[in-house]
């Protein structure tokens, strides 16, 4: 179990708390139940990657306590 | 910033004071750490951020409440910090304001909007929810120790991680090794050596061995055979082997089996192992015996064939199939396919008895089929060869001289020729032919040239007349031919037939001519007219004047080209006119007489048409010209002073006057006059617009006297489109842009726009002033200052030398 920040840096900031075989569409569905915003409208990046909704956690390497940038599309 | 720390440390204050049991570790104050910049949200400042944004909102208490419990939960976890214990400080005196709203809803809201985190329980409830596996807890810790207290970890050791592998490799190595070694342990190899190969007394134990062995199975058989027996199973297993037994035969089962090979694949002295070959199991057909090798050998061959690719079809091909009896092999359509579709049919040949096979019957065939092509003639012809020039000796032998049989020349028959010579003892002329001289005149009677002339000599005359004419010698010919009787002449018999219609012709012209001349010479036979004829001809015969009268006393007829033509003019009214007519006057004035009464007596006599009748052309124009001829000639000219009459009397007879209308030769006019005589070319445009006949005049018209001396003055002026009048060169240019339609171009047209505009401003200028009008202005100035000069310097004040300054 691992936590991560999702950071819109407009005022979201979430800690979601999910597993690493989770995928990052999993990840978003807990984001967005948490911020209130459709979870397909969502896109987590970091820098210019973006994270597909397919892919887990695991396979991105992303471990806990990781930041990631909250947009919206 | 500092502010921002208060914040902190007055929510981990409150946090701390309404802990929940939960523990939402986070990790965040020392990853917040990471974002210094927002330094104001973190360290666990992001819900703190959060919720001061939320005071700074002023939202509904509830949700900083819900906050609060999340932060609570995150500071549960917190551990020894620096932060974190500057923190709860600030957050306490922070979350003392704030308690009593938030408290209530501490754990409740999570889902609401700004949640920051949630905990395991809630993110476990959320999971279900949307169907995702709950959390899994345990690899929560992943550090063993904090950055506080770091406890060391595990050492990798690299060098031992190394030798287990290799411990693993060799023993995996060793077990495989241990396996092969047990199987083939089994196998004997060449090196090892039966101990009874080399020594006599090994072998001879094994050999007993191996012999009990034998006893043993024996027994053992026989047992089994005395249990098969008592079972019943001995016959059934005997029968098997005896009919394996029956199954090996001999040559003589061979007979009538067919060998699917040509005979002549087997050569003598090698064996070939014949097989049975394969077919179906429900098939019924007998036994085909064959050679796999050859079977094989003979499908390669078949392809070695196909593959070449001879041409399938030859037209032309004949000497292919000759089968027995030299006959043709009846050629199908498309044999090719004959295999495919009805099969095939290899070569084959029956085992005779003994299960031998000759192959004698088969060469006996062919040396029959030998025999017959041998005797076959074939169609073809000897080619063609050249002809040899020459003969060969055989050839000579056939070739023989013959004969010349002599041969009957016929004689040519001469033909007639017929002389001149000939012709002269035949002449039984009775007709005049006498052609002597064109003077004397063709067909002239040969009677009267002189009374010495006798008939008798003119018979005689007759005799030597070489000359005559080319009809009466044709006519003579002819004649004289019929009445010798027709000596018979080869080659004349078509000249006979094709003048035999000529001959009539000629009798009766003949016949005519004698009747005539007959009469004539009765005429004549009057002694003294006889006479006078004579002596008037002789007289006149120098004049030449006997052509014109013979013909017409003889009433032979004559024509004379001129005469003809004369004829046919018609009356000329002014024959004679001119006076060149005066010998024959002379001449008609004796002969007139005469000539009436010769013409009287030859009406007396009675002829009638025989010859032209005269015509008395002759007597009407000397009836005319009498009196004039006369008058002229012989009267004395007319006296001047007589009167006018008498004088213009003389002049015309001079010839002075030219009063005397000419008389034409006037053609008389055709029997048919023209059919329209009176015409007119009526022009009919003239006659249709009565405007134009409206304005002719068609009086007198005269030139204007008083006008005689006008000379116009033709002044032609030409105006541009302004109303100015153009100079020759400008008008020449106006006339050829409108010609050829187009105008000057830009340059032009600006060019000439300014030259005009400066002929105007020329024109307005004032002759006697500047342009600037300064002779005007000049005189206004005078008039206001009312002097009659004007001042120059500038101000107009004075012009003193005082003035003058530096």
């Amino acid at each position: 179990m691992i936590e991560v920040v999702c950071n819109d840096h407009l005022g979201k900031k979430v800690h979601i708390k999910c597993n690493t075989d989770d995928t990052i569409g999993d990840l978003k569905k807990l984001i967005a139940a948490q911020t209130g915003t459709l979870w397909n409208k969502i896109i987590l990046k970091k820098w210019y990657t973006i994270f597909k909704d397919h892919v887990s956690l695991g396979d991105y390497e992303i471990h806990d306590g990781m930041n990631l940038e909250l947009y919206y599309q | 910033m500092g502010s921002s720390k208060k914040h902190r440390g007055e929510k981990e204050a409150a946090g701390t004071t309404a802990a929940a049991s939960t523990g939402g570790a986070t990790e965040q104050p020392p990853r917040h750490r990471e974002h210094k910049k927002h330094k104001h949200r973190s360290g666990g400042g992001g819900s703190s951020g959060g919720e001061r944004r939320k005071r700074s909102r002023e939202r509904g208490g509830e949700r900083g409440g819900g906050r609060r419990g999340a932060e609570a939960e995150a500071r549960s976890g917190a551990h020894g910090r620096e932060r974190s214990q500057a923190e709860p400080s600030e957050r306490r005196v922070k979350r003392e304001k704030r308690d009593d709203g938030y408290e209530a809803a501490a754990s409740s809201k999570t889902s609401s909007g700004d949640a920051s985190s949630l905990s395991i329980e809630e993110t476990n409830k959320l999971r279900a929810k949307l169907g995702l596996k709950p959390l899994e807890v345990n690899a929560v810790k992943k550090e063993a120790g904090t950055k506080e207290e770091p406890v060391a970890a595990d050492v990798i050791n690299p060098m031992a991680l190394r030798q287990r592998e290799e411990l693993r490799e060799k023993l995996a190595a060793a077990k495989e090794k241990r396996l092969l070694n047990q199987k083939l342990g089994k196998i004997k190899t060449l090196g090892e050596d039966d101990p009874w190969l080399d020594d006599t007394a090994a072998w001879i134990e094994r050999s007993r061995q191996l012999q009990k062995e034998k006893d043993l199975a024996e027994k053992r058989a026989k047992l089994l055979e005395e249990m098969d027996q008592e079972f019943g199973v001995s016959t059934l297993v005997e029968e098997e082997f005896g009919q394996r037994r029956q199954d090996l035969y001999s040559a003589r089962d061979l007979q009538g089996l067919t060998v699917e090979h040509a005979i002549d694949s087997f050569r003598e002295g090698e064996t070939v192992i014949l097989t049975l070959k394969d077919k179906g199991v429900l098939q019924e057909e007998e036994d085909v015996l064959v050679n796999v090798n050859l079977v094989d050998k003979e499908r390669a061959e078949k392809n070695v064939e196909l593959r070449k690719k001879k041409p399938d079809y030859l037209p032309y091909a004949e000497d292919e199939s000759l089968d027995d009896l030299a006959q043709q092999k009846p050629r199908s359509i498309l044999s090719k396919y004959d295999e495919e579709l009805e099969g095939e049919r290899p070569h084959s040949f029956r085992l005779e008895q003994g299960g031998t096979a000759d192959g004698l019957r088969e060469r006996e065939l062919e040396e029959i089929r030998a025999k017959l092509r041998l005797q076959a003639q074939s169609l073809s012809t000897a080619g063609p060869r050249l002809a040899s020039e020459y003969l060969t000796p055989e050839e000579m032998v056939t070739f023989k001289k013959t004969k010349r049989r002599v041969k009957k020349i016929r004689k040519k028959e001469k033909e007639v020729v017929v002389r001149a010579d000939d012709l002269l003892p035949l002449g039984d002329q009775t007709q005049d032919g006498d052609f002597g001289s064109r003077l004397r005149g063709r067909g002239r009677r040969r009677v009267p040239e002189a009374d010495e002339e006798a008939p008798e000599e003119e018979e005689k005359e007759q005799a030597p007349r070489p000359p005559q004419s080319d009809d009466t010698r044709v006519e003579n010919m002819d004649i004289s031919d019929e009445e010798e009787g027709g000596a018979p002449q080869a080659g004349s018999p078509e000249v006979l037939e094709e003048d035999e219609a000529e001959l009539e012709l000629q009798k009766q012209l003949e016949k005519g001519r004698r009747l005539r001349q007959l009469q004539q010479l009765q005429q004549l036979r009057d002694s003294g007219e006889k006479v006078v004829e004579i002596v008037k001809k002789l007289e006149s015969r120098p004049r030449g004047w006997e052509e014109d009268e013979d013909p017409e006393r003889k009433g032979a007829i004559v024509f004379n080209a001129t005469s003809e033509f004369c004829r046919t003019l018609g009356e000329i009214p002014t024959y004679g006119l001119a006076g060149n007519r005066e010998e024959q006057e002379e001449l008609m004035d004796f002969e007139r007489d005469e000539e009436r009464s010769a013409n009287g007596g030859s009406e007396s006599d009675g002829e009638e048409n025989i010859g032209w009748s005269t015509v008395n052309l002759d007597e009407e124009k000397q009836q005319q010209d009498f009196s004039a001829s006369s008058t002229t000639i012989l009267d004395e000219e007319p006296i001047v002073n007589r009167g006018l009459a008498a004088a213009l009397l003389l002049c015309q007879n001079k010839g002075l006057l030219e009063t005397t209308v000419q008389k034409v030769a006037r053609v008389k006019a055709p029997n048919k006059s023209l059919p329209s005589a009176v015409y007119c070319i009526e022009d009919k445009m003239a006659i249709d617009d009565k405007y134009s006949r409206r304005e002719e005049y068609r009086g007198f018209t005269q030139d204007f006297k008083e006008k005689d001396g006008y000379k116009p003055d033709v002044k032609i002026e030409y105006v541009d489109e302004t109303g100015r009048k153009l100079t020759p060169k400008e008008a020449f240019r106006q006339l050829s842009h409108r010609f050829h339609g187009k105008g000057s171009g830009k340059m032009k047209t600006e060019r000439r726009m300014k030259k005009l505009d400066e002929e105007a401003l020329l024109k307005k200028m004032s002759s006697s002033d500047t342009p600037l009008g300064t002779v005007a202005l000049l005189q206004e100035k005078q008039k206001a200052q009312k002097t009659p000069y004007i001042v120059l310097s500038g101000s107009g004040k004075s012009m003193n030398a005082n003035t003058i300054t530096k």
